[in-house]
């Protein structure tokens, strides 16, 4: 999976390309694991280019937002199409990220 | 069943385990199914075998006991007869008994060879019975085999001696019984195969849902776990759909613990703690509250984030174990010791690869009646400076922008009061004062509209724009400026512009900052081309210059708001970075876009497109 960083002030844009399943998933779990040590959670995933998404897909996203519980934020999403929000309210599991409508407005959710 | 989303709506767990061909169950089933069936039909066979075997040795053993009996007969019935000398009657009997008993041959033979009586009469070689026969052998010609049957009899002839009986023939009766039970066993056979067949494919259906869970169940042991790998094909049977259900329910009550366990992380409910811990669990701001000896007495978990330890080591520890700056160190003992009675803040900034950032430090005093105590809250207000940063560079920029034209602006003013302007001066005078408004006038726009962007406020409004009015003005505009740089600069034009629909402002916006860019960047002597187009879906507009170009780090990056590329000759020029934004957001709201292929010191091309039927985004 292609996953495209972006920096935007103190704020890292992680955009991955594909739909989010098994390895890739856990590709992204990496990546954003790695960015959220370094950067004190000032991440933002750009969903823009997610298809779908598997259950292990929707785990990884909890967990991120899990490991960002513990410091009283919860994970950015941005963009996030018609068919991932849909499995996001089927599963009850949209209320755990902040969903904004596009990067712009996620980032400046950091000021 | 929950459609995860997983694949296109609309298929199964199943139907997606069929398509990505998971745990079908192909192989061992299959060989098992073969196997039996081998091994039945083999079965079947056999014993059909032996039964045919059996009853053609029954046929065999009747056979020789009939042709015994047949040559018991005759034996009796010829020895009074040759005894009597009629061998006529003795011919006849022996030619009634081989016929009627299917024989190949029946003879009377002497004991010097001679054949008294035969089956076929051309072979009897003794016509005359002899008064005294010759000893003769009861030896048979030949063996009995298991296609003949051979048999010697003696013939005691009353007074005369002995003779010797033969008789030879097939071994078994040439009747359809034989054949009868041949094809009866042929056809129980048959019938038999084919109900094994029938069996057996219904088996190995089943056989393969099984085996296919079976699959599932060895991968589930070797570890793994997502269901879309260990979801079988449906077609497989009841099995196999039963199995892929039991799947689904499994990712729904994980996927329910996951949200529930997630939700009291985040500061849902938590029957142990209270709602104030809960409260301050939710901010994302640290907060710690110490004693006089700098003993921490409570620490949220964003505190423990910021200061990169577990919550409960914070909680107990002395403040001092987890900050190192002396000037914040400090301050807290100020603060906790009760000497400082104000609030104080210190920024830190941190770097390396944990926790890199801005983080400030608030510390208050807590005014208590028994005790001195400090709270601190942190908060990463990293992001805060990167933008007061950049706002304060733009603000310098900006301001740069402004006073130029500005200057040149109240120059030329004072020169028209001053002193006594020949009418050519005052033509200058007013083109330059013209010219520089109306620069003016665009910083001003844009800056506006980066302030709508920022606030998402930035709308279009459609109407007519005639393509021809607006190149005239562009290249009115620019004509002069290209003439006094020295530019070669050619607007490509077809004979006739469309009408298209759109926000003339808008769009005159993006094609100035691509042209007076282009005009900027291009060294003196260079070319800008200014080339249009249309077809019936999209109108475009290719901005041509033999500039400075673009690095390819930079070629994309140029699009964002108040990015300027790190090249020498472009910090030299003024500029607020804001141009190419606007130009491809206004475009992008018309439905088009702008892009741009450069080559460093070669030249850039900036396209622009917008669709023939363009609609307010």
């Amino acid at each position: 999976m292609q996953i495209i960083e972006q920096r935007q002030g103190a704020v890292t844009v992680l955009k991955p390309v594909g739909p989010l399943v098994q390895k890739d998933a856990d590709q992204l779990k990496s990546r954003a694991t790695d960015v959220l040590r370094k950067s004190l959670g000032r991440f933002v995933i750009d969903a823009s280019a997610i298809a779908y998404a598997d259950s292990r897909g929707l785990e990884v996203l909890v967990e991120l937002t899990e490991e960002l519980g513990a410091g009283g934020q919860a994970l950015k999403l941005s963009s996030v199409n018609e068919t991932l929000r849909e499995v996001l309210d089927l599963t009850e599991l949209a209320p755990l990220f902040e969903c904004h409508e596009d990067v712009n407005c996620a980032v400046r959710s950091f000021l | 069943m929950i459609q995860t989303g997983e694949q296109p709506r609309g298929k199964s767990l199943g139907e997606r385990a069929a398509a990505s061909a998971r745990f079908t169950g192909e192989s061992a089933p299959v060989w098992a199914a073969l196997a039996i069936t081998l091994v039945v039909v083999g079965s079947v066979g056999f014993t059909a075998w032996l039964t045919v075997r059996g009853h053609a040795k029954a046929m065999r053993e009747a056979r020789a006991a009939q042709v015994e009996n047949a040559c018991r007969f005759v034996a009796e019935a010829a020895a009074p007869l040759l005894a009597s000398g009629d061998l006529t009657a003795v011919r006849r009997i022996v030619i009634d008994a081989a016929r009627s008993n299917s024989l190949d041959e029946m003879r009377i033979v002497l004991g010097d060879g001679g054949v008294l009586a035969a089956a076929d009469p051309a072979k009897i070689t003794a016509h005359h019975l002899p008064p005294q026969l010759p000893e003769v052998s009861l030896t048979p010609p030949a063996a009995s085999s298991a296609r003949r049957v051979v048999i010697a009899q003696a013939v005691d002839v009353p007074g005369r001696g002995r003779a010797r009986l033969e008789a030879s023939g097939p071994a078994t009766m040439p009747t359809g019984a034989l054949r009868d039970a041949q094809a009866a066993a042929g056809i129980v056979g048959a019938v038999g195969l084919v109900s094994l067949l029938l069996v057996s494919r219904v088996l190995q259906r089943r056989l393969r849902g099984m085996a296919a869970i079976r699959a599932s169940l060895v991968a589930f042991e070797r570890g793994e776990r997502s269901s879309e790998t260990l979801a079988v094909d449906e077609s497989l049977g009841g099995e196999a759909r039963a199995w892929n259900d039991l799947l689904s329910q499994r990712d729904i009550e994980r996927r329910r613990q996951r949200a529930q366990h997630a939700a009291e992380t985040l500061g849902g409910q938590r029957a142990a703690r209270g709602e104030l811990d809960d409260a301050c669990d939710a901010l994302w701001q640290g907060l710690i509250l110490i004693d006089e000896n700098l003993r921490t007495k409570y620490a949220n978990g964003a505190a423990a984030v910021f200061l990169r330890a577990k919550r409960d080591e914070v909680v107990g520890s002395e403040i001092t174990k987890f900050v190192t700056d002396e000037r914040l160190l400090n301050t807290i003992r100020g603060v906790a010791s009760g000497a400082i009675r104000s609030r104080l803040a210190v920024e830190i900034e941190r770097t390396g690869d944990s926790g890199a950032g801005v983080l400030r430090f608030s510390v208050r005093p807590v005014r208590r009646e028994d005790s001195a105590a400090a709270m601190i809250l942190i908060e990463d207000v990293t992001q805060q400076r990167v933008a007061d940063a950049a706002r304060n560079a733009f603000v310098a920029q900006a301001s740069h922008e402004l006073r130029t034209p500005l200057t040149n602006i109240r120059l030329y003013v004072e020169q028209l009061l001053d002193g006594e302007p020949t009418p050519a001066d005052r033509a200058q005078a007013i083109n330059v004062i013209h010219q520089e408004s109306r620069r003016l006038e665009r910083i001003v726009s844009d800056m506006l509209s980066v302030a709508e962007i920022e606030a998402g406020q930035l709308r279009i409004v459609e109407d007519d724009v005639r393509l021809d009015a607006l190149f005239a003005e562009l290249e009115a505009d620019y004509r002069a400026q290209a003439e006094e740089k020295k530019l070669d600069l050619r607007f490509d034009l077809p004979p006739k512009l469309p009408v298209i629909q759109g926000d003339r402002d808008k769009i005159a916006l993006a094609l100035h900052n691509l042209i007076g860019n282009a005009l900027k960047y291009t060294p003196a002597g260079g070319t800008v081309r200014v080339v249009v187009a249309d077809d019936e879906e999209n109108f475009t507009v290719d901005v041509v210059d033999t500039g400075i170009g673009i690095a390819p780090e930079d070629a994309e990056r140029v699009f964002d708001k108040f990015y300027r590329a790190k090249d020498r000759r472009v910090a030299e020029l003024t500029g607020t970075g804001l141009g190419l934004a606007l130009a491809r957001e206004v475009i992008r709201l018309h439905g088009g876009d702008v892009t741009v292929q450069s080559e460093l010191d070669k030249g850039s091309t900036f396209s622009l497109s917008i669709p023939m039927h363009a609609r307010a985004a």
